[in-house]
């Protein structure tokens, strides 16, 4: 017996290391995906519970459909050409061959985001509106290459002679084809099959950039997630698609090695028998596990296209910013259909809305990029006579909404809220640090690295101008100076510059103070409970006034459903629907009615729906142009490279 | 003499831009074996796939049995072949590879199985139906490939360079077995070799090709024994080839001295190329000799001695004999006049680039 030597502990533990470096966050994520609390850093016990909220997503079913459909007919097609191709290259001369091989392989090596841009470019250049289709053709594009270079090594192998061997006894080059050539190369297909479908199961960026309205695969689905803060139900998910594309990869790698395990040497027929059945064996698995796919996919693709719909409302909303029944709501009272989709930021929503590629009828922007968008031309009026229950909205928010919509007609507010400074009472007790009360005290020396700040321009300026009294909206450079010179100065009590970590960090008890968005409070305020933590997290609106935010409904000017686009405004305008909508988004509602019909204790929360006065000194963000937006973001260069 | 079977009238054939065949006519006669023998490069394979459908000739037409089949798919004629590497379908069973073309003609099962035993017995295989294909030898799998074919009841068997992956054993063994099946079956065999020993040993009639010309076309003993021009000479078996001056009908000269031959008809003080065959030159005492010369070399070959005797003009003679002279013996070199050929020079610039290139 060998002597296990240090040399060898030392590879051994090199490789253990290099695997733990790999694995560790993967296997993090399918750990945390079990725990029984949203925390992220604290262990509540396992729990299946994230899996059942999985199933149970209509969200998470239909893009999981989309994932599947896509990734089996892409697959499908582009074995089909790239096993053609294959068999194409195979037969041309050496030069002419490697130069296509070179080619094939440079979509492979090619970034995709390249291939992701170029292909949205294509699709809108010749007029191909953005939709599953170009999904799909997208997928497939990028799967033939994969397909060609399984398929080729295979081709290689087999002799040129059997298939002319075939022709020689009689049969048609089809026949020949499929008789002899075919199953000698099949399982270079299947590899390049199983190979194209994890691709595409896995893809995220091509299909980003490609898709359209309403269809969503998962990669794409959990991103979009993501801006809400992650749902544990999404590390479910990730870590079922983990575990296929683990699943899908060994059965890639084992396949074709299986094929090979006869010896040369098998002069047994018993051998050759048993070979053939468990080929065939795995040859049925393999049959009926399609089939089942296909089947299942099929089947709910059907059922989810089989009405046809004539009746159509292209919905772009954010995501995690409805209630998915109020959408089944609408559609049952209305007969209109509603394709529905999601972005994450105002930024990416724009171009998109702008260069028309899809054609929504019913957005949902903030307020700066409101204006951005009226000023461009690229809204349109709504027909208030169309949308009765505007008499819902609370006056005072359609006043404020003046300030990007001056005339109020493009916009309906959705929902709205403040920016504030969330403290931790206990820290703030044990720490002797003073309760804060003003921007201003975000100055206060005592807080030392115990400030989380917004890591986003406005925002951070926003802080800083309002601690001086100017308006969060200025152009003049003089005020913009001096608050670069603030923050800079207020950089050393800084523990962070974060977005979404603020809440989890302050869950977390890291720091003692954090400017914080009002709409994460509901949400904050039952982790604490439900994590039975010994401190409270409290909000307050600073007395210099803040950022007030409105999220407003509005018609692109290209909307093909103007009129849908108005029922889908009233509908949500309407008290019954503006109350499950604030219960499942949890930001605040403009909608004076059903604010109403809350619980006394929720329409009192002063976090969510703050006192009017506390709103006198608050501005709404105006698009200020592109140069002083530029001038905003230079400085702030400045001041985090300081 | 019957009509035959298979005519190629003009065949010419490019790849790219070199003429592999170059106006090539041939007529093969049924129940015949046939052998196109040649180096690499010379044409026969080409001329075997032309026959097989495998590739179209650019010009001229292959008739089989009075048609003309030059644009018949290979699927369509009635011949089969057996391919160099085999080509045997690695996927199927022995049974299954042989049962292919009955199984594409959609004969009954019954007629199938039958055939499979009968081809396996031919070819001394029987018992071999389930095994795979990767658990037999080389031979075994050769044999696998012609059962295959003959099957089919072809007219006519292709066998393009059968035995050129077996080893020297087994490929005299498979010589015999071919003339004994090409006997039983009573079909035409059309035989592609570079081994001229192979083709001398079976066929009936040998086609000698280079740079897709056929040099000569013949009996096994024509080939060797009446070589027609210095290729043929070169390639079939080892041969002397010397510059001889005819001087008149049955006297040539070599190397300075008068030989007796049998040829006539080549005129008075002619230049002429002279073949002898190593095995036809005695070697005797210098003085008895018509050539004198000293041996420089030799070889012990089992059957027979290799020497080399070079001569004053500085020629050096292959010579086998199983008698041994040691090196640098004076020897004295005898040749009966009926072993000398005779042989025009090439005529032509062409024909003189009829070389060897082996």
């Amino acid at each position: 017996m060998k002597r296990y030597s240090l040399k060898q502990f030392f590879q051994d533990f090199y490789l253990a290391l290099i695997l733990i470096f790999l694995y560790i966050p993967i296997l993090t994520m399918i750990v945390l995906s079990f725990n029984n609390t949203k925390s992220r850093t604290l262990w509540g016990g396992f729990t299946l519970k994230w899996y059942e909220q999985m199933l149970q997503d209509q969200a998470i079913l239909n893009a999981l459909n989309n994932t599947l459909l896509i990734a089996f007919v892409s697959a499908l097609i582009a074995t089909v050409i790239g096993t053609a191709s294959a068999i194409g290259i195979n037969s041309m001369k050496k030069l002419p061959r490697t130069v296509l091989m070179g080619i094939n392989n440079i979509p492979i090596l090619n970034s995709e985001i390249v291939t992701g841009i170029s292909l949205m470019l294509c699709f809108i250049a010749f007029g191909i509106s953005l939709g599953f289709k170009t999904v799909l053709i997208a997928h497939i594009t990028f799967n033939i290459p994969y397909v060609i270079l399984s398929v080729m090594p295979k081709l290689r192998q087999t002799s040129r002679y059997t298939y002319e061997a075939a022709l020689d006894l009689g049969a048609s080059p089809l026949q020949a084809f499929f008789k002899v050539v075919f199953p000698d190369i099949l399982p270079g297909i299947l590899s390049g099959f199983l190979m194209a479908f994890t691709m595409s199961l896995d893809d995220f960026i091509i299909t980003h950039f490609t898709r359209g309205a309403g269809i969503d695969t998962l990669s794409t689905l959990i991103y979009s997630e993501v801006r809400r803060g992650i749902k544990p139900s999404m590390y479910a998910l990730s870590a079922v698609i983990f575990v296929t594309v683990l699943v899908l990869l060994l059965i890639t790698n084992f396949t074709p090695e299986n094929n090979r395990t006869g010896s040369p040497q098998g002069n047994d027929a018993a051998l050759v028998r048993k070979r053939n059945r468990s080929a065939r064996i795995r040859k049925g698995v393999l049959g009926i596990a399609s089939a089942a796919v296909i089947f299942i996919v099929g089947f709910s693709t059907y059922s989810r296209y089989s009405v046809s719909h004539s009746n159509e409302l292209y919905v772009y909303n954010w995501g995690e910013y409805i209630d998915e029944s109020v959408i089944e709501q609408f559609e049952e009272e209305t007969g209109i259909h509603v394709v529905y989709d999601l972005f994450e930021t105002n930024e990416e929503m724009y171009p998109v809305i702008e260069a028309g590629a899809v054609q929504y009828d019913a957005v949902c922007p903030s307020d700066y990029m409101i204006q951005k968008m009226a000023e461009n031309g690229l809204l349109a009026e709504i027909n208030f006579d169309n949308v009765p229950n505007i008499k819902n909205i609370d006056p005072q928010f359609l006043e404020m909404s003046r300030e990007f919509d001056p005339e109020n007609k493009y916009s309906v507010p959705y929902t709205w809220g403040t920016v504030g400074i969330l403290y931790n009472t206990k820290l703030i007790k044990e720490r002797n640090l003073p309760v804060p009360e003003r921007w201003s005290d975000l100055w206060n020396p005592a807080y030392e690295k115990e400030i989380l700040m917004q890591d986003s321009v406005r925002d951070a300026f926003m802080v800083a101008l309002k601690s001086m009294g100017y308006s969060m909206n200025t152009e003049n450079p003089d005020e913009l100076e001096l608050a670069k010179q603030k923050l800079i100065e207020q950089k050393p009590l800084v523990q962070a510059y974060v977005i979404d970590q603020v809440r989890d960090k302050m869950i977390g008890g890291e720091a003692a103070v954090g400017v914080i968005y009002s709409g994460e409070m509901l949400y904050i305020q039952e982790e604490v409970k439900n994590q039975n933590l010994d401190f409270s997290l409290e909000y307050v609106i600073p007395e210099e006034g803040t950022n007030l935010w409105i999220d407003s409904w509005v018609i692109p000017a290209n909307a093909r459903n103007k009129e849908n686009a108005e029922k889908w405004i009233d509908f949500l305008c309407r008290p019954d629907i503006a109350l499950k909508n604030f219960e499942y988004i949890t930001y605040a509602t403009p909608n004076r009615a059903a604010k109403e019909l809350l619980e006394p204790e929720l329409r009192n929360n002063q976090a969510i729906f703050p006192d009017t006065e506390k709103l006198e000194g608050c501005e709404v963000y105006r698009y200020l142009g592109d140069e002083t937006d530029a001038v905003y973001n230079s400085l702030w260069k400045e001041v985090k490279s300081n | 003499m019957s009509q035959p079977l298979i005519d190629l009238q003009h065949i010419s054939k490019k790849f790219d831009d070199t003429l592999v065949l170059d106006d090539l006519c041939l007529s093969v006669r049924e129940n015949s074996f046939v052998t196109l023998l040649g180096p690499s490069g010379c044409g026969k394979t080409t001329t075997l796939r032309i026959i097989g459908g495998f590739e179209s000739p650019d010009t001229g037409n292959v008739i089989f049995a009075g048609n003309d089949i030059t644009k018949l798919p290979p699927n369509k004629r009635q011949l089969n072949t057996v391919f160099q590497k085999y080509a045997l379908f690695p996927h199927m069973s022995i049974a299954e590879n042989i049962a292919f073309g009955l199984k594409i003609k959609k004969k009954p099962k019954s007629y199938i199985d039958d055939k499979i035993r009968y081809a396996l017995k031919l070819v001394n295989l029987d018992g071999f139906e389930h095994r795979s294909v990767d658990s037999l030898s080389g031979g075994q799998q050769q044999r696998i490939a012609i059962a295959r074919a003959i099957v089919n009841e072809p007219k006519v068997l292709l066998l393009d360079e059968p035995l050129g992956a077996l080893d020297l054993k087994l490929r005299q063994d498979m010589q015999y077995e071919l003339i004994r099946l090409k006997n039983e079956l009573g079909i035409t065999f059309i035989y592609v070799t570079h081994d001229q020993e192979e083709a001398l040993t079976m066929s009936d009639t040998i086609v000698v090709m280079n740079q897709g010309y056929i040099q000569q076309m013949g009996s096994p003993e024509q080939i060797y024994n009446e070589p027609e021009n210095a290729f043929v000479a070169d390639f079939i078996g080892e041969s002397n080839i010397v510059d001889g001056l005819m001087i008149h009908d049955e006297l040539v000269e070599i190397c300075g001295a008068k030989f007796a031959c049998v040829d006539k008809g080549f005129g008075t003080n002619q230049p002429v190329d002279v073949v002898i065959r190593p095995e036809d030159i005695d070697l005797v005492r210098p003085e008895n000799g018509t050539l004198q010369g000293v041996v420089t070399h030799l070889i012990f070959k089992g059957v027979h001695y290799e020497m080399e005797v070079t001569t004053p003009d500085g020629f050096e003679w292959l010579v086998h004999s199983t008698d041994m002279a040691p090196v640098g013996e004076k020897v004295g070199i005898h040749v009966d006049p009926f072993d000398i050929q005779i042989m025009n020079k090439p005529a032509s610039e062409d024909e003189e680039a009829v070389g060897v290139n082996e």
